[in-house]
């Protein structure tokens, strides 16, 4: 499934970008204004609008929190999952391969639970008014399949054995497009599990480039349309 | 609804629809963030108040009639058809909107509902729905332009009287208010009325300016109204009257909106290059008191006194710090209100509301964030360079006993100007 929905995935972001671009820009000046910026502060004041959602944090605290923990999560569970594919070798080395996979439980089973909060808490958010006036259920099917993979994920951390080495080499398999599980995968507790967040996690792939999910790439260009118009202002903050 | 006002309606959708709109479609979350940053939503409580709300309004007929799973799997994303009761909340929606963009600032992901907003009045003015007292002052003001030959010489003879008054004002006979005059520096764009046109009269006399009063004001009705067409047309009748008169420069009063409309939108609407530099009366005032060409009594307000920052003229145009330049040379206790610049308060009375009869108890409620503001700061002069923010915060005045004083800034400025006698005495200033 990984060989098309992978593919898949690039192919509907690709034609999702294509059709933003397809059609013209409208010329109206939709900038917020603030002070007088040189280029490159603008360019940092996107990356830390679209990053660390400062304008959140001014008017809802607790909603920030939720947020700014899922989006760091959310990176933390990338780069863990990188783990499939390669080992963090430096790393390694430097805990040993005990402390290795007690550091991995600690940090994979910390970012479980605090995706699993913070899903619940959006879920809960779109069930109270305002949300649940607006919502619509396109907003609750993408939280749900969220639900399901981070909790198939959290029962395999948890609750089933993770073969590390048995886990690369089955996706260094199909990367190499020549797949073959591990004897020790197959005999895994995890095994069904397994396939179950795998299966999840490829629908929520088919299903990001027709989703909400694609303000991870639009909102660059929403946030610099806000700071597009950062009026030259002879007069110093005073 | 009839087939023909919806193909209308389907058509100014395909019209309109452009990059910004596309971005918006596609990842507007309905995250409701901007729950906290509407005072119309805080204060009300209704959903139709709530920015996301608004633009899940309009984003659902887009959704509906230009996208493919809106179109096959509209009960996916609630992408709906157009009928009546859409019409009626969409004209509730947008026309209570004050268009201060504060949801923009704080939204997550920028996006901006007052232009998605101006996006639904052009619809509503397809299908002949809107408030009829603001497309009344809209036409006027266009007919005032068509008519200015017939006009022009009642408007000069008004200006007559003004211009004995500005001359006693300033102690100097000499003073004069200048209307058509080829080639000067400064075409003025004016507010009605005697505090916008002598005040500035007075301050350019005392910086030995060469200017020119505009025979137009700056208000634009047509872009309250959500018709572009109008509003380029309104705001044209300035840019020819600059052309005709070889001016250098435009310079608009203390109109927020008025400004924003020559500053950073007419050029879009109409398609054509502003050959004119447009500049704010506070950029200028500041300017000459930099220059030292207007010399103020420093100090002259002991009361304390803060300053509202205007959406359209902070927020949407960049005008921040100039004020508060001015009025730290008049005023010894000078209080910001909480928050302020970008991210301050609208007062609840601009977008047209002020002319909306029937919304003035809406406006002000909604009012009730800036009185909130007002009161903590426990300032005595509220300063404002907006007319409509000046109404709706003498409005609140009375409404909620707040005791203040309402000014704009050249008032101010034209009063604690060093000259024999002041120009404007105002009573209750220490």
């Amino acid at each position: 499934m990984l060989w098309v929905s992978v593919p898949f995935l690039l192919a509907g972001m690709t034609f999702r970008i294509f059709l933003w671009f397809r059609v013209p820009r409208s010329e109206m000046k939709l900038g917020i204004f603030g002070q007088k910026e040189h280029r490159t502060t603008k360019w940092l004041k996107l990356g830390k609008d679209s990053f660390l959602f400062p304008q959140v944090l001014d008017i809802d605290r607790g909603m920030w929190g939720f947020l700014i923990s899922f989006h760091l999560a959310i990176a933390v569970l990338f780069i863990g999952h990188l783990r499939l594919i390669f080992e963090f070798t430096a790393l390694a080395k430097a805990l040993g391969d005990l402390g290795m996979e007690q550091f991995a439980f600690l940090i994979g089973g910390a970012i479980g639970i605090i995706l699993l909060i913070t899903v619940f808490y959006f879920l809960i958010r779109r069930l109270t008014l305002p949300g649940k006036k607006i919502s619509a259920p396109e907003d609750y099917f993408l939280l749900i399949l969220l639900l399901l993979v981070i909790f198939t994920g959290n029962y395999m951390r948890f609750f089933g054995d993770i073969p590390i080495t048995a886990y690369r080499q089955y996706v260094n398999s199909l990367l190499s497009f020549n797949p073959y599980i591990p004897t020790a995968l197959d005999t895994s507790v995890a095994r069904w599990s397994l396939g179950i967040h795998v299966m999840f996690a490829n629908m929520l792939i088919f299903y990001l480039p027709f989703s909400k999910l694609m303000h991870f790439v639009g909102s660059f260009a929403t946030n610099r349309i806000r700071r597009e118009y950062l009026w030259v202002n002879s007069y110093k903050r005073l | 609804m009839g087939k023909q006002l919806q193909k209308t309606i389907v058509d100014i959708l395909k019209k309109t629809i452009n990059r910004q709109l596309y971005y918006y479609l596609d990842i507007c979350t309905r995250c409701s963030i901007c729950k906290n940053a509407c005072h119309q939503y805080i204060m009300t409580n209704d959903l139709i108040y709530l920015p996301a709300y608004r633009a899940e309004l309009i984003l659902r007929i887009y959704r509906k009639y230009l996208t493919r799973t809106g179109r096959f799997i509209s009960a996916l994303n609630r992408a709906r058809e157009i009928d009546e009761q859409w019409l009626d909340d969409l004209y509730k929606v947008t026309y209570s909107c004050t268009g201060c963009r504060r949801c923009m600032y704080y939204c997550p992901f920028s996006i901006d509902t007052s232009w998605l907003l101006a996006l639904g009045k052009a619809i509503l003015v397809a299908a002949d729905k809107y408030p009829p007292i603001i497309s009344e002052i809209s036409n006027a003001s266009i007919f005032k332009g068509e008519n200015m030959e017939i006009l022009k010489e009642d408007i000069i003879e008004g200006l007559k009287e003004y211009e004995k008054e500005l001359q006693e004002k300033v102690d100097d006979p000499s003073a004069t208010i200048p209307v058509d005059l080829k080639g000067a520096d400064i075409l003025y764009v004016s507010l009605p009325g005697s505090y916008s046109v002598l005040t500035a009269a007075s301050i350019f006399h005392q910086a030995r300016a060469n200017w020119t009063l505009s025979l137009y004001e700056p208000a634009n009705f047509g872009y309250f109204l959500g018709d572009t067409e109008k509003a380029a047309v309104t705001a044209k009748r300035i840019i020819d009257e600059a052309k005709r008169l070889e001016v250098k420069e435009i310079v608009i009063s203390e109109c927020g909106h008025g400004y924003r409309v020559m500053k950073w939108l007419w050029d879009t609407w109409s398609k054509e290059e502003n050959p004119f530099k447009i500049r704010c009366i506070l950029e200028v005032m500041a300017e000459y008191i930099k220059e030292e060409r207007i010399r103020l009594n420093r100090g002259q307000i002991q009361k304390a006194l803060t300053y509202h920052d205007p959406c359209q003229l902070a927020r949407n145009s960049g005008i921040y710090e100039e004020p508060r330049y001015i009025l730290r040379q008049i005023a010894t206790d000078f209080r910001e209100l909480t928050p302020n610049r970008e991210k301050n308060w609208c007062c609840g009375g601009g977008g047209g509301l002020q002319a909306e009869p029937e919304l003035e108890d809406f406006r002000l409620k909604t009012g009730e964030k800036k009185v909130e503001q007002i009161r903590n700061s426990g300032a005595k002069i509220v300063v404002a360079p907006c007319d409509n923010c000046r109404l709706q915060l003498e409005d609140l005045n009375k409404k909620y006993n707040l005791d203040i004083s309402v000014y704009s800034v050249m008032e101010l400025v034209a009063d604690a100007t060093v000259i024999s006698k002041p120009v404007f005495p105002i009573s209750n200033l220490d």
